[in-house]
């Protein structure tokens, strides 16, 4: 699966792979069919009727069915994949009024506005205060640099090297919001998303995204 | 079982003549919510509560009568126990009709309801006196009620099934040659449920040697033994130990009983042994190997073709699923394009794809992904068939699970075949179709659900349009899509290897350059 590393290619990616696959005679990919065989079997003799049987597939089907939320720190209990879109639509998706990224709890999300969009935060951070928490909820520990926090999730909460908290925001992704709103037709919630429009609020993200960029000095603690 | 031809023509007295409130109440239990019962009606065993050899028994009218209290029924089983009990100490005149009238009375109230008085009757010590009525020399009659018992016993919990353990020799030995066609099948019957029950009592009949006088039950033309020979060895060899199986396709002559059963118009007992098909292509590389070089695939795509009775299509659909999917000669050597006989199968799986059972409609799309999977001439063959339009239909429109499956196939069929460890090529003529077609929103949805299998078939079909769509179009149609939006999602999402995925894509085709030429 995992690929030598070519120049501007992806790390490993698992390419998709024209295989054929099999299945155990247990598996659950069958149970279906099995349960189906089984209630044929029996319908007859318990006179049974279609509705009766629909129903008995469905409570056995249910039972496999539950699963959890896949999302870091949620871990909610889904009862169908259906229920996925809803909830990560109604718990996942809290966006920045000002730069649009979207962040899958409130509490990451104010972390977020207060490191890129408040200059207070950056004042204190000048003047060294420890300012930066740690992501994990809990985890009570502030470091003095984006830096030294990402080295500390690493560390002590085995965070993958690659997470990047402050994604840079991809400058397409203004363009696709002047798109979206031309095209007029919205997938996402924008309940809680207020659309960049003003200069000066542009001004203010290049400005802190530029102290930011400055924070990321190797000698920063 | 008891759903034969020549019970069949008995089940119009029964349903007349039950009033409505004993089938109404019938119907409750049977959908009850509780879960033993449930269970129970999902467990691979079965009771037997019409006989077997068609005895003119006027117990079918009093079969109706379940109105009786629970108490009662059990109270009426220990006494039935202790009664038996006493006509096998007996020895005077007429001892062997009390011993078969004894016996009876306990068959009729353990054949009564769907929730016979198994535990009462194993509390009265039921099961020792049963092994005494098996003994070698005994009556015909007496063998046939004492493995009735046994069987209902056996159809019950897995602790009441285990309880059987003495009783297996002598059930297994009464299965050969010598034994009445009546009485051979009710053991069999008996052994089915007990193997039924799991892999622990399987192992103790494979190690008892039931499986070669079962498997001779089978090689008969015809006979409602046969019927039930298949069905207990299906439980019998379901392993996952694959040695059964592998074990009972070497038996002399089983290969080609099973190839004739296949052929006859008789539903159930090709219902039958398709299951037992089933296992042996699911667990044995020798199994499938033999059966390829036969007739059976060509007789099971006839039969998918010219049936209608669902519990026949599913073994044989998954018979032909397992075939392919095991052995890559089913696709190199007997389905290959050009020829009649994959014509067929194409068409029959369409059929299937177009039922309305889900089962068949899943099945069919996960047989059809490994045909899919073979060469690029398949490829080429299922892209321009009738299944690629229905394809596309359900990758917008069903349930989940079916999705994905829909969602192999048609992946496939933009890759070529994988040879190595490199970036496989793609088909591009078949990937700008599919996606010039629509498709690609139905796998950025799977690429938004919570399942991870999904999830990671919809961003490496992704790959495949951002890297494969003449002109650079690719990143462009994901965008329109809201495909970068699914795949930001993945930044906290708990699985690394997705999260991986989606960052790199996100990376290497929506850059900081992205967009900017607009």
């Amino acid at each position: 699966m995992a690929m030598d590393v070519e120049e501007k290619e992806q790390l490993g990616f698992p390419y998709w792979k024209s295989v054929r696959r099999t299945f155990g005679p247990e598996s659950p990919f069958f149970a279906s069919g099995n349960v189906e065989r089984e209630l044929i079997a029996k319908q007859v003799a318990l006179d049974l009727t279609e509705d009766e049987k629909n129903k008995l597939q469905n409570l056995v089907a249910k039972e496999c069915g539950v699963f959890f939320c896949p999302i870091v720190g949620c871990g909610s209990r889904l009862t169908s994949l259906e229920d996925f879109e809803d909830h990560y639509n109604a718990q996942h998706t809290a966006s920045c009024s000002i730069c649009s990224r979207v962040y899958p709890t409130s509490r990451l999300l104010s972390i977020h506005v207060s490191e890129a969009h408040d200059s207070f935060f950056q004042a204190k951070v000048a003047r060294g205060y420890a300012m930066y928490e740690c992501l994990v909820e809990g985890c009570s520990l502030k470091f003095k640099s984006y830096k030294s926090r990402q080295q500390h999730l690493v560390d002590k909460h085995k965070f993958t090297t690659s997470f990047e908290f402050f994604k840079k925001a991809h400058s397409s992704k203004k363009q696709r919001q002047k798109l979206q709103r031309k095209q007029g037709t919205h997938k996402r919630e924008e309940a809680s998303c207020m659309e960049v429009e003003n200069e000066s609020i542009d001004g203010l993200v290049s400005a802190v995204s530029k102290l930011i960029q400055r924070d990321k000095r190797p000698d920063a603690t | 079982m008891a759903d034969e031809g020549l019970a069949a023509h008995r089940r119009e007295p029964i349903k007349s003549s039950v009033s409505n409130v004993a089938a109404h109440r019938r119907r409750k239990n049977a959908a009850t919510v509780g879960k033993e019962r449930r269970e129970s009606l999902v467990r691979a065993k079965r009771l037997c509560r019409v006989g077997i050899s068609g005895d003119t028994d006027v117990f079918l009218e009093n079969d109706m009568m379940i109105d009786e209290e629970q108490s009662i029924l059990e109270a009426q089983t220990s006494s039935a126990v202790e009664g038996l009990k006493s006509t096998v100490a007996y020895q005077g005149k007429g001892a062997m009709q009390k011993r078969v009238n004894a016996l009876r009375e306990l068959r009729r109230l353990l054949s009564r309801s769907e929730f016979p008085p198994v535990e009462a009757s194993l509390k009265a010590g039921a099961i020792p006196i049963l092994v005494q009525c098996l003994s070698f020399g005994s009556p015909d009659e007496q063998l046939l009620e004492a493995a009735w018992c046994l069987t209902n016993i056996a159809a019950g919990k897995p602790e009441e099934t285990e309880a059987l353990l003495p009783a297996l020799p002598l059930l297994i030995a009464h299965l050969g040659e010598r034994s009445s066609l009546s009485v051979s099948e009710q053991c069999a019957w008996a052994l089915g449920n007990v193997a039924g029950e799991g892999e622990k009592l399987r192992n103790v009949l494979l190690s008892q040697g039931a499986l070669l006088p079962l498997a001779r039950m089978m090689l008969p033309n015809k006979g409602s033994t046969v019927r039930t020979a298949a069905w207990a060895l299906s439980n019998l060899i379901k392993g996952p130990d694959p040695k059964a199986a592998t074990e009972l396709i070497r038996v002399d002559g089983l290969l080609d009983a099973i190839v004739r059963h296949l052929k006859k118009a008789d539903d159930e007992l090709t219902t039958e042994v398709a299951w037992v098909v089933v296992y042996l292509s699911a667990l044995s590389n020798v199994a499938t190997g033999m059966l390829v070089k036969t007739d059976v695939l060509q007789l099971l795509v006839e039969r998918l073709a010219t049936s209608n009775s669902l519990q026949l299509l599913i073994p044989v659909l998954r018979s032909l699923g397992n075939l392919v999917a095991g052995d890559p000669n089913t696709t190199h050597a007997v389905l290959v394009p050009g020829r009649e006989i994959t014509d067929h199968v194409i068409e029959v799986l369409v059929k299937c794809l177009n039922s309305e059972n889900r089962v068949l409609k899943k099945e069919a799309a996960w047989v059809l992904s490994n045909i899919a999977a073979g060469s690029v001439e398949h490829k080429q063959l299922i892209y321009s068939s009738e299944a690629v339009p229905l394809l596309l239909r359900l990758l917008s429109t069903a349930p989940f699970d079916l999705r994905k499956e829909v969602a192999y196939v048609l992946g496939n069929l933009c890759v070529a075949p994988t040879e190595g460890d490199g970036k496989p090529n793609l088909i591009c003529e078949h990937l700008v179709s599919l996606v010039g077609r629509g498709c690609l929103p139905g796998f950025i949805d799977l690429v938004r659900s919570a399942d991870t299998e999904a999830a990671r078939v919809g961003l490496q079909f992704m790959e495949l349009v951002l890297r494969g769509m003449p002109h650079g179009e690719g990143p462009k149609l994901v965008e329109r899509e809201d495909g970068i939006d699914a795949m930001e999602r993945f930044q906290f999402h708990e699985n690394e290897d997705l999260r991986n995925m989606a960052n790199g894509l996100v990376d290497t085709y929506f850059g900081e350059d992205y967009g900017l030429d607009d």
